[in-house]
């Protein structure tokens, strides 16, 4: 510090002391005595000095000469004409009183918003939250006189003019061995001890920056004026302004803090690009309307940035665990509208919210549609009439193939529903149901007949396919694979099971495969070799997932278990409240388990602690299939209550009911971005599209 | 440690380890450059205060670590925005990508979640738009198919 500084303050001081000297009540006189001992009456002192800097301009136009001596500072400051330049010159003041100025930065903005916000409540409140501030303050004084050293030792670096900005960066804090958070004062930044969590500080900071700007927006005009009146010492409306100029090493400082610049007009457009990146989309928007330079800025570039950072970004390398499920990202082509596919994206989850969708009926099946999967072109279904059937997920929603017995490649159409199923809750917005191939087209879309074998000779009970194989389980005991890139030729039948395989699953290692003879079997995938069986359910096995080395499944006995697929050993159980479960869903963290069954109820599991998370109702029959969809945070079931409802996967409220959009037992569902595929015991399969007809859907197929 | 020395673009010499400059990797691409010759490095792009700025902020970065890097951000970030913005530069002109990140982090915040006013009155700035225009961008930010 130098030595001119300090006698600048200790002048100003003795200033204060001596407007003190004709004290307008004896309540001041006391504080004076004991002028840096910081307890808490200290602040409410010092306002008085500061105030008294500006005595005769006070006196002259408070309106309450006679009130409480405490009170009154506050009272006076808060009918004056600006009163919020009063405020924050004393905010100045008091922190040039307080800290024996340590360096430039802790001009006390924060103290300055402070006492802005109070003056706009009110002059009572203003004094109660004063004191609380007060502590507040004194607190970090307290803490910091601890350190002294750290700004004594430091260069103030004074700037020689008032335009450089050298001046303003060499502040410094402590920030080794904080045990405590000390609170920011003025501009220099809260201490916050190593220990505490990751992006408080940052909030905090942001915060602070926000609130510096607040600040400054508040007393524009004023500051405006300033700026103009700058050298005008006597202006007889604004003496306080004119009181903060006189204070010159105060006031250029904050001349420069509020100094306000266009990022945009002063920075290169990469680093414009890049800080806009950094914004959310309702952010970027607003951003876009401050000016036309901000508009120009909001480039393509920088809406690809804001829509990935919204809505994620596609996973370089899949792995084959993960089904082949579409984020809705749109595609990796060059030159796209990303703010159109940001505004698509967000009508779409708007008729999520609202529940409003298409209804397409995939018909043809001649018997009840037990499974199906899907991706972006296709949809693949498996049916109790011994059928996979590829359906083109886009219109015409054709049937492209049929996988089968002869016997069973025929089309039937599918029934017709009764609206008055609906009418508890959503229906379609529209209803479309494509026609049935021609007798010529059904010739062209069936599975050559050479390898008759290898057809399921029961009903299809279970599937999932990636972009190289399909695996299907049958009532005829055994699983099919399939190539799927070789249109869907059959590689090889595993024969293991002793009843029909309920359910199937794989990864890039293992096929998993449960059934009604209670057991779970892990076959290689490349091979198809039986690599070993798990033993352990005491009624059908329903359904099983595999995540990595883990394995989940779900029994008719009403127990979920998880299993290590290397040791074929049994690592935790879920049960379920009362009765069997029919399906099971492992998220794809591995964090969660659901389970539903015959209790009606979705439990929601921690497959950590194995503690019941949540129980979501709304179901009035078994729930025969969940699908969790983690990016969007739903979990779809499908019940047979007939309908498929919607739930928000962290609260556990439900979002969507679509009751009786077919007229039987909903028997499988899935879900991606914009739709859910259903099929139902009534032979059909729905597609509920909540982004058909919706102006550039396209733009976010993958 | 060896030290070397930076000459600012106001022709000020200052100090600095070597380790702590070379994490602008413009520097490091110099000293490879030209060898160890202790010859001062010009900086011409950037003047002292921002320089040493930049060198306190990597320093107290090499210091701590292993502390998380919000609580150096934060200090960081207390200055006036002149200096935010010519310290955004400087790590840009100097290639130092993670104190280039924080600050154009910081700029992103002070924008995030006000209104176009709020943001002009943040950082003195003319609303050059016509009310049609403004209409008009507002209008394609509010679409949405049911509207």
């Amino acid at each position: 510090m130098s030595p001119r500084e300090t006698n600048a303050t200790s002048t100003r001081r003795r200033t204060s002391l001596s407007f003190r000297s004709r004290p307008r009540t004896v309540g001041h006189a006391a504080p004076m005595s004991k002028e840096l001992a910081l307890d808490t009456w200290e602040e409410p002192y010092l306002m008085e000095i500061c105030q008294d800097h500006h005595a005769p301009v006070v006196e002259e136009i408070d309106p309450f000469p006679n009130a409480a001596p405490r009170r009154r500072g506050a009272k006076s400051f808060s009918s004056l004409r600006h009163p919020v330049d009063g405020l924050v010159a004393l905010g100045r003041r008091l922190s040039v009183s307080l800290r024996s100025k340590p360096s430039r930065q802790t001009i006390p903005v924060t103290e300055d918003i402070k006492l802005v916000d109070d003056n706009e409540d009110g002059c009572d409140h203003h004094i109660s939250r004063h004191a609380n501030h007060k502590r507040m303050a004194s607190g970090s004084w307290d803490a910091r006189s601890t350190k002294t050293h750290w700004h004594q030792g430091y260069s103030v670096n004074r700037r020689p003019s008032l335009n450089s900005v050298s001046a303003l960066h060499s502040f410094y804090a402590p920030t080794a061995s904080i045990p405590a958070p000390i609170p920011g004062r003025g501009q220099a930044p809260p201490v916050l001890p190593n220990h505490m969590s990751a992006g408080a500080a940052a909030r905090a900071a942001a915060a602070a920056q926000n609130e510096q700007m607040e600040a400054a927006r508040m007393d524009k005009v004023e500051l405006e004026n300033k700026m103009l009146d700058q050298k005008v010492p006597q202006d007889s409306e604004s003496g306080i302004c004119i009181d903060l100029r006189d204070r010159s090493d105060v006031s250029d400082t904050d001349l420069l803090t509020m100094m306000r610049l266009d990022p945009v007009a002063l920075l290169p457009a990469e680093i414009t690009a890049h800080i806009f990146s950094y914004l959310d989309p309702d952010s970027l928007m607003d951003a876009e309307l401050v000016s036309s330079a901000w508009f120009r800025a909001s480039s393509s570039y920088v809406w690809r940035h804001v829509f990935r950072n919204a809505y994620g970004r596609r996973p370089a390398s899949e792995t084959a665990s993960k089904l082949k499920l579409s984020s809705g990202l749109g595609k990796s082509i060059p030159n796209q509208d990303w703010k159109k596919k940001f505004l698509v994206r967000r009508a779409l989850d708007q008729r999520w919210a609202e529940g409003k969708a298409a209804a397409i009926y995939l018909q043809g099946h001649q018997d009840s549609v037990y499974c199906s999967q899907f991706d972006e072109n296709k949809i693949i279904t498996g049916s109790r009439d011994r059928t996979v059937r590829v359906w083109d997920a886009h219109y015409p929603w054709s049937c492209q193939k049929i996988i089968g017995p002869p016997a069973a490649r025929t089309f039937r159409r599918g029934p017709v529903n009764n609206p008055t199923a609906q009418a508890t809750g959503k229906a379609p917005f529209m209803t479309i149901t494509p026609p049935l191939p021609t007798p010529d087209e059904v010739t062209e879309i069936t599975a050559p007949l050479e390898e008759e074998s290898i057809y399921h000779s029961a009903s299809i009970l279970c599937l999932q396919f990636d972009e190289e194989i399909m695996v299907t389980g049958s009532s005829d005991f055994t699983c099919i694979v399939y190539d799927i890139k070789d249109d869907y030729r059959p590689i090889h039948r595993l024969s293991g099971h002793h009843a029909g395989v309920l359910d199937v699953c794989f990864d890039d290692r293992y096929i998993v495969s449960c059934s009604k003879d209670t057991t779970i079997c892990v076959w290689d995938r490349n091979t198809g070799e039986l690599l070993r069986r798990l033993n352990g359910h005491e009624g059908p096995v329903n359904a099983v997932q595999l995540r990595g080395d883990l394995i989940v499944s779900a029994s008719g006995d009403g127990v979920a278990k998880m299993w290590n697929v290397i040791s074929g050993q049994c690592v935790k159980e879920f049960t379920s409240k009362d009765r069997g479960l029919a399906c099971v869903e492992f998220s794809d963290d591995g964090r969660t388990i659901l389970t539903g069954g015959n209790d009606r109820i979705i439990y929601q599991f921690d497959a950590n602690t194995g503690e019941l998370v949540n129980e979501l109702h709304g179901h009035s029959g078994l729930i025969r299939s969940l699908h969790l969809d983690s990016a969007n945070k739903r979990i779809i079931s499908g019940s047979y209550d007939m309908s498929v409802k919607v739930f928000d996967r962290d609260t556990g409220e439900q979002s969507i009911n679509f009751p009786g959009w077919t007229t039987s037992w909903m028997l499988s569902v899935q879900s991606d971005y914009r739709r859910i595929v259903a099929t139902s015991q009534d032979s059909r399969a729905v597609i509920m599209d909540f982004g058909y007809g919706l102006d550039g859907i396209d733009l976010l197929e993958e | 440690m060896s030290s070397i020395t930076l000459t600012s673009s106001d022709g000020v010499d200052i100090s600095v380890e070597r380790t702590t400059a070379e994490r602008s990797v413009l520097i490091k691409n110099m000293l490879e450059d030209l060898g160890d010759s202790g010859e001062a490095i010009p900086i011409p792009n950037v003047n002292e205060a921002v320089l040493k700025k930049v060198i306190e902020c990597d320093d107290d970065d090499n210091r701590r670590k292993t502390t998380d890097i919000d609580e150096w951000d934060q200090k960081f970030m207390q200055v006036d925005q002149e200096m935010l913005f010519e310290i955004i530069l400087a790590a840009n002109y100097l290639d130092i990508k993670a104190l280039l990140d924080v600050g154009c982090k910081t700029v992103a915040n002070m924008i995030k979640g006000k209104s176009p006013e709020e943001i002009r009155k943040t950082f003195n700035i003319q609303n050059d738009f016509t009310p049609e225009e403004e209409d008009q961008i507002r209008r394609e930010n509010e679409w949405a198919e049911d509207r």
